[in-house]
């Protein structure tokens, strides 16, 4: 019950803004749940995570930026991890990115999907 | 009833100062649970939810750990419990009116009931009376909280 691990993988990202609220705030709520929560970002979610680009988009106009859903998340405890071969993709290297996320390929991707009770795609 | 920096604290009650919540035994062991109107305050005075963990009624929750959470525009977090207990039941009025914990925090509003496992032993670790409601205000005044 407590503790249950659960993921969110987040493929979105600037094209599509209204989009960019949601999943930081399930994971805000599965945090204050007491999961141990998860988002791997991928293909244009890791945009999201580079310096200076969540605070340039509002998922509402005139509320609040992407920055700070992604900083509620963080201080919720949730882990930030990022896929290397989306890093590629959109030709970003770790100093782009902004602090907490760590880097990991596909497979750990697999093999933590495998320990989760839920795992949700945006 | 105290009226601390504009957010009214009855005096009556045992407070976990740092999150927010409140306990009150009602009889037979069992204490009833809310948020202060603080809590309210810092959510947006807003809230879209405020929902009871259905799968821990009928399990014990540690002190601090949730017992619900709480949903705003502003703020999602958890509702800890004030004391260590059996979750026995959830404010059901919450369920259809989440802001019933804004604008009746300490009355209709409240979140839980849980049987104490161990009231005399943790209510030491609460702020209540006149020294709780003091040291709730200090808390207020060092992060510059009020409710008007």
């Amino acid at each position: 019950m407590a503790d249950d691990k659960v993921m969110i993988i987040m493929t979105s990202g600037p094209d599509t803004p209204r989009r960019c609220a949601t999943p930081f705030f399930f994971a805000s709520l599965g945090a204050a749940m007491e999961y141990e929560v998860t988002m791997f970002f991928t293909i244009d979610g890791t945009l999201l995570l580079k310096k200076g680009m969540a605070e340039t988009i509002y998922p509402k106009a005139g509320g609040k930026p992407v920055s700070g859903f992604i900083q509620d998340a963080l201080d919720a405890g949730v882990t930030f991890l990022a896929c290397t071969a989306s890093m590629e993709l959109h030709d970003l290297q770790p100093s782009d990115l902004i602090d907490g996320v760590k880097m990991v390929g596909g497979a750990t991707m697999w093999q933590l999907t495998e320990d989760c009770k839920t795992v949700l795609t945006f | 009833m105290a009226n601390v920096r504009g957010c009214n604290l009855p005096d009556d009650l045992y407070y976990l100062i740092e999150k927010h919540v409140w306990a009150k035994p009602v009889g037979g062991g069992v204490i009833r649970v809310g948020i202060t109107a603080i809590a309210a305050k810092l959510s947006g005075g807003k809230l879209a939810a405020l929902t009871v963990k259905s799968k821990a009624i009928g399990q014990e929750v540690k002190q601090g750990k949730s017992v619900a959470t709480v949903e705003s525009s502003k703020f999602v977090g958890p509702v800890p419990a004030p004391v260590t207990g059996i979750l026995l039941r959830a404010n059901d009025k919450l369920v259809n009116d989440p802001n019933l914990a804004v604008a009746d925090p300490y009355g209709e509003g409240w979140v839980a009931e849980m049987q104490a496992s161990n009231w005399d032993g943790e209510k030491g670790s609460l702020a209540s009376g006149a020294a709780g409601v003091a040291a709730y205000q200090a808390k207020l005044e060092a992060d510059n909280i009020s409710c008007s």
